[in-house]
């Protein structure tokens, strides 16, 4: 009996002590911690998204700037608190100021079966280019794209040197090369979706994204 | 005597349910995405071996993201999602998909320890119920969003 009792405990701690040892993997079986969570107003857009906070006792939803909630045991529900903005600027402002910035999307437009960029998309050049500038670590994935008039062979050729187009642009400007990922998707991701052998401008593009 | 094996066949189930997790969240070795923002002391822990973290540096699914009592860190991932760390913080990236075309779509951050910030990328906009920001104690899910999270280990 004993023996036995004395085997029991000896495994215990064998498994607690392991499971202390994986640090942050028994998070699931210990509450010895306090957790506050607060929904912020999204700094690009203004809007305020939405959370829902549960433990093993219920859930609360977060919908309006500055709601927080603050757990302190599984056994009680979260319950929902609005902060005072300059309180949570207080704890998460520096946080809230390391945030990189915000990945932007553009797209460009080409003139029909060529890589020369229409007059409009010309104009927006060099918004990219400061969008890119804005970034501490650059990286601009640039994929090309057409409309369906031609075979796809062909068209993965013209969305390729789309891309490359802009890809000499982007090192003209002074960017790294490896910082830019030029690919073609062909007439194979459509804006508007059309039949195949249809003339459609606005299929005509490549897409960048800077993050 | 049966108890007895019972308990111990128990704990070797439990063991072995701990030691597996981390050898399968390893195997994926696509970047996450990138430390864009770093000061002070800041470490990128991977497979167990802690190194300092430099600005451009890829990010790992499984890596854990740690910063010292100076150290702050800001992070993008592929589908957008930025994340930043204040100081004596701990937040591990548990799970990162992104291939939107096969559907295949998840995150997973582990607020381990001090103050954070999520801003919600493209995986937040596709598939909102495959993103899950866990705490010790608490789970929460978003609807595409910006969310500060503080973990105070008693």
């Amino acid at each position: 009996m004993n023996r036995w009792r004395r085997h029991a405990v000896l495994a215990g701690l064998a498994v607690a002590a392991f499971a202390w040892g994986c640090g942050p993997k028994s998070v699931s079986t210990d509450p010895d911690a306090q957790v506050l969570v607060v929904l912020l107003p999204d700094k690009e857009t203004g809007t305020t998204g939405k959370v829902v906070v549960s433990n093993a006792a219920g859930q609360t939803e977060l919908s309006t700037p500055y709601s927080s909630t603050r757990v302190r045991t599984r056994r009680v529900k979260p319950a929902a608190r609005t902060l005072k903005q300059d309180d949570v600027n207080r704890l998460f402002g520096e946080v809230i100021a390391t945030l990189p910035p915000a990945p932007l999307h553009f797209t460009l437009y080409f003139r029909f079966d060529s890589e020369e960029l229409t007059d409009e998309s010309r104009k927006l050049v060099q918004e990219v280019l400061q969008t890119v500038k804005a970034q501490p670590v650059p990286d601009v994935i640039v994929t090309g794209h057409t409309d369906t008039t031609g075979s796809e062979t062909s068209n993965f050729e013209l969305g390729l040197r789309r891309a490359n187009a802009v890809r000499t642009l982007l090192i003209d400007a002074g960017l790294n090369a490896s910082a830019i990922d030029a690919s073609s998707h062909g007439e194979l991701e459509l804006l508007v979706p059309t039949t195949n052998d249809t003339f459609e401008p606005r299929n005509r593009r490549v897409e960048i994204t800077v993050r | 005597m049966t108890g007895r094996r019972a308990l111990v066949a128990s704990f070797v189930v439990v063991a072995i349910a701990f030691s597996t997790v981390p050898a399968i969240a390893q195997t994926q070795a696509t970047p996450a995405g990138r430390i864009k923002l770093a000061s002070g002391q800041v470490f990128v822990v991977r497979g167990g071996t802690s190194t300092p973290a430099e600005i451009g540096q890829s990010v790992l699914q499984s890596d854990t993201l740690r910063t010292g009592p100076d150290g702050r860190l800001g992070v993008t991932l592929r589908d957008d999602t930025r994340v930043s760390l204040g100081p004596g913080s701990e937040v591990r990236l548990d799970s990162f998909l992104y291939t939107p075309s096969e559907g295949r779509l998840s995150l997973v951050l582990n607020f381990v320890r001090g103050i954070a910030v999520y801003v919600s990328g493209k995986i937040a906009k596709l598939a909102p119920d495959s993103i899950r920001l866990e705490t010790p104690g608490a789970i929460v899910g978003v609807r595409g969003t910006t969310v500060a999270v503080q973990v105070v280990p008693r």
